[in-house]
């Protein structure tokens, strides 16, 4: 062998044992407690998907939220609803909130927090909206009573506003600010830079009206790619990574890193088709829809496929949301005993191939993967269709790379089970089930309810929670409409509760993972020493 | 020359209208509605049957498909590609700025490549059949071969993870070329230096390199002067298709690298059906492609006087 030969053989195998080498992780020794000199922190955020113009700009505030702009109300990780810019505010019958402004605050130009601002700059920029938002907002809506007080009429009865104002969508900002390019909030950070689709830059509002933030610069950069944000966490780019896989949790926690989880905010859960046209009215049969119910072992979907990064929670709005009376949902057992004798009952027998017929009609579903792509759903789906094979249901899986693309599949009705993963952002508990299956009001999304809407007894129990202006109350009629979609109706096939997973360098200090992305808030994150 | 070059300019304008009416047709005609994406997209959910219509009116989707292509290439005849659905912002400046962007991956990259590929290509050829040869193209075949999505995250682990040599994403100092620029080359690199190896081995065993062997030449001048000389005609042909891909934007490598060229942002687009900028980029690769073919053909006759453009005939 030459002796140029010789040398690259050895420089190729050094290179070789130093990068599989057990490498230390790079998530830090344990913080000291004491808190480090520099105190910027970077976050490997999503995709840049701001919009920048027009009345629904939102620069630095959704999805990813930088803490530039505040809302009346603030959702805690518990779905409460707390006080934010308003100290309280109080509903006035019959269809008309009065908000109380906190005193004393300041925009980061200075101007101060007012009614007008207010009106300015949430409900008369929402009023613009198809609809007025989800708030309802119209052009004459808001009324400033003083200078700290405003009352808000929407043009529909609407009981739920304290509860929707907290969605980032409601912010206020300085009147005049450019929400698009250089947006000025209260925030406890305010705009430094922005570069599209690569970074977000904000530092400490030294004036905020509340505790100062510890950071004094947050970067938010944007990494479209899952396994790109988690390697840049790994290679020490950034100290927060948004959106870790549950497969991943494990790898980081053994190189150092920590791993913080949400209570639950989001749901993986099927949606049955029971108002498809042949050949997608198999599950107008509720037989089948209960054989499914019951042929799922969704504790071993939660540990095993999603590694125990999840719940084995049925109830599809958070649990939290709902409060205590998230038990009157039940869901199902895994009992495929049951399942089997269900769909035998019902005249559908095993044939040749272990798929069950009746009628010379097999009973073989297509299940719909893509909501968010269906890279994002993955292994689900290969789970799903073995776990139902064993009873005799086949299952054809048609994945769509893309929204767009599995929209247009819900549009034809062209599937049986469509696989979703949903969030709750805000804490009208009462929201998704409106917009997804409620035919009674005109707030629905009419591709949904077409194929999915229960029928009237969902909406009548539902229909009381539109006007009914006590919170606990609307919880317990909504936990009602849920077990009669869940547990009676059977349109709904929760699958499991999702977290919101952060990866963390281990000196990042006081981070406190909310299940709602666009509401997480960076006032109390620090970094201690041992960088 | 200057006739020549004046007739393929003008054979642009038909080209990037088919391209233009191509695209505007596939891509109206994908699955997805463009509006509901846009309103549920700042909904952050499903958008209702009024979001949806609303959006469709602020995005310019009313009306059939004709008038709307017709509308479009009316603005992009004055250099107005339009507004994103996604941003609401311009297209042209946004698509400049990103071209700018994949340029500063693509140059490079186009120039590593062929600083590898050639050399590689003439040790492979002069040393037909030996261990060196074999070596050099089963590498070579290895790097035509490999994803690149692969090569970019394992570069990243070994790299930046482990060795922690360089940034594993976004834009920088020169240090965050290093990973982006070498992922964009390899693959380039490989198919030209097994094309470089194919096209020399044709060139020498010609008449004139025996002759020049014959006449005493050292094997240097045989290789470079000779037959690397005629071999550049097919090879400048594959580097400038190989440029202009480069150019075009390479979406994968600008996805898992955080780096906002063009290439990312027409997948980008793609998801969100954001019709004027998949139309605006497409316009792009192709004016880059007609460019880079112009450009390829004036190259040949310097590179051969024997070849002569068409009316120098």
């Amino acid at each position: 062998m030459s002796y140029f030969r010789k040398i690259g053989v050895v420089v190729v195998f050094s290179l070789l044992a130093t990068a599989c080498g057990g490498g230390d992780g790079d998530g830090g020794t344990p913080e000291s407690g004491q808190p480090a000199v520099n105190q910027e922190l970077r976050v490997g955020a999503g995709e840049d998907q701001y919009v920048r113009e027009g009345t629904s700009a939102n620069l630095g505030v959704q999805p990813v939220n930088a803490n530039i702009a505040e809302t009346l109300t603030y959702l805690s990780p518990t779905y409460e609803v707390r006080p934010l810019l308003a100290e309280r505010w109080e509903f006035r019958a019959p269809n008309t909130w009065r908000f109380f402004l906190r005193p004393n605050v300041k925009f980061h130009d200075g101007q101060p927090l007012n009614a007008q601002a207010v009106k300015t700059t949430l409900f008369d920029r929402v009023a613009q909206q198809r609809g007025g938002g989800t708030i309802k907002a119209g052009p004459n809506s808001a009324v400033v009573v003083d200078d700290l007080t405003i009352d808000f009429t929407p043009t529909a009865p609407n009981y739920r506003v304290p509860e929707q104002v907290v969605h980032p969508s409601n912010v206020v900002y300085a009147p005049g600010s450019d929400a698009g390019n250089r947006p000025v909030g209260t925030g406890p950070f305010r705009f430094v830079e922005y570069q599209p689709k690569e970074r977000l830059v904000v530092e400490r509002n030294p004036d905020y009206w509340g505790t100062k933030a510890k950071l004094s610069r947050i970067t938010f950069r944007f990494f479209p790619e899952a396994n790109a944000r988690r390697l840049a966490l790994e290679a020490g780019d950034v100290d927060v990574a948004f959106g870790i896989s549950g497969p991943d949790v494990k790898g980081l926690r053994s190189r150092g890193f920590e791993v913080a989880t949400s209570p639950v905010g989001s749901y993986q859960a099927m949606y049955a088709n029971i108002r498809g046209g042949p050949p997608h009215d198999l599950l107008q049969d509720p037989a089948i829809r209960l054989a499914i119910n019951l042929g799922i072992d969704r504790k071993q979907l939660v540990e095993g496929v999603l590694e125990g990064q999840a719940t084995a929670d049925q109830t599809m709005i958070p649990p939290d949301a709902l409060g205590r009376y998230k038990s009157k949902i039940n869901g199902f057992p895994f009992d495929q005993a049951r399942a089997r004798t269900t769909l035998d009952n019902a005249g559908w027998r095993p044939g040749p191939d272990g798929i069950r017929e009746k009628n010379g009609r097999k009973l073989t579903l297509q299940l719909i993967s893509g909501f968010g792509g269906a890279e994002v759903h993955k292994p689900v789906p290969a789970y799903l269709q073995s776990q139902l094979r064993n009873i005799g249901i086949g299952i054809d899986i048609v994945e769509r790379p893309d929204s767009a693309s599995y929209q247009s599949l819900i549009d034809s009705g062209s599937g049986d089970l469509f696989l979703e993963r949903g969030s709750q952002n805000d804490a009208n508990v009462g929201f998704l089930p409106t917009l997804l299956f409620y035919t009674g009001g005109s707030g629905a999304s009419a591709q949904y309810t077409k194929l999915f809407a229960p029928g009237p007894r969902f909406d009548q129990i539902l229909a009381p929670a539109v006007t009914e202006p006590d919170a606990d109350k609307t919880q317990s009629i909504v936990a009602d409409a849920m077990h009669q979609l869940i547990d009676v109706d059977m349109v709904v096939i929760p699958l499991a509760g999702l977290f919101q997973i952060y990866g963390l360098k281990k000196n990042v200090q006081g981070f406190t993972p909310h299940p709602s992305l666009i509401s997480l808030r960076w006032d109390n994150v620090s970094l201690g020493s041992n960088r | 020359m200057r006739n020549y070059v004046l007739r393929r300019l003008l054979l642009f304008v038909p080209t990037l209208i088919g391209m233009s009416i191509l695209t505007f047709g596939v891509s109206n005609l994908t699955p997805g509605d463009p509006a509901f994406a846009f309103a549920s997209r700042l909904a952050n959910r499903p958008a209702t049957a009024d979001e949806v219509a609303e959006a469709r009116k602020d995005l310019g989707l009313e009306g059939g498909l004709v008038p709307r292509y017709f509308r479009w290439a009316g603005r992009a005849a004055q250099g107005d590609l339009g507004i994103s659905f996604s941003t609401r912002l311009p297209v042209r400046p946004e698509l400049v700025q990103r071209a700018r962007y994949t340029l500063q991956l693509a140059i490079p990259a186009a120039v590593l490549s062929v600083l590898i590929a050639i050399p590689v290509g003439v040790i492979s050829a002069v040393r037909r059949g030996r261990f060196s040869d074999q070596v050099l193209r089963i590498v070579t075949l290895a790097g035509a071969s490999v994803p690149s999505f692969w090569l970019a995250l394992m570069l990243i682990v070994v790299v930046a993870v482990k060795l922690s040599w360089v940034p594993s994403a976004g834009r920088g100092g020169a240090v965050s070329y290093i990973l982006p620029v070498l992922t964009l080359s390899a693959a380039p690199a490989a198919v030209l230096a097994r094309f470089t190896r194919s096209a020399l081995l044709e060139t020498m065993t010609s008449d004139y390199v025996v002759t020049a062997r014959a006449k005493g030449a050292r094997e240097a001048v045989v290789v470079g002067r000779h037959a690397l000389r005629n071999a550049l005609v097919p090879l400048v042909t594959a580097i400038g298709t190989s440029f202009a891909a480069l150019i075009g934007g390479a979406a994968v490598v600008e996805t898992v690298f955080v780096w906002p060229g063009v290439g990312r942002l027409l997948v980008e687009a793609i998801g969100q059906r954001d019709y004027p900028v998949i139309a605006g980029v497409v316009l792009y690769s192709g004016a880059v492609f007609a460019v880079m073919s112009l450009v390829v053909d004036l190259l040949y006759a310097v590179i051969d006087p024997r070849i002569r453009l068409a009316d120098e005939q």
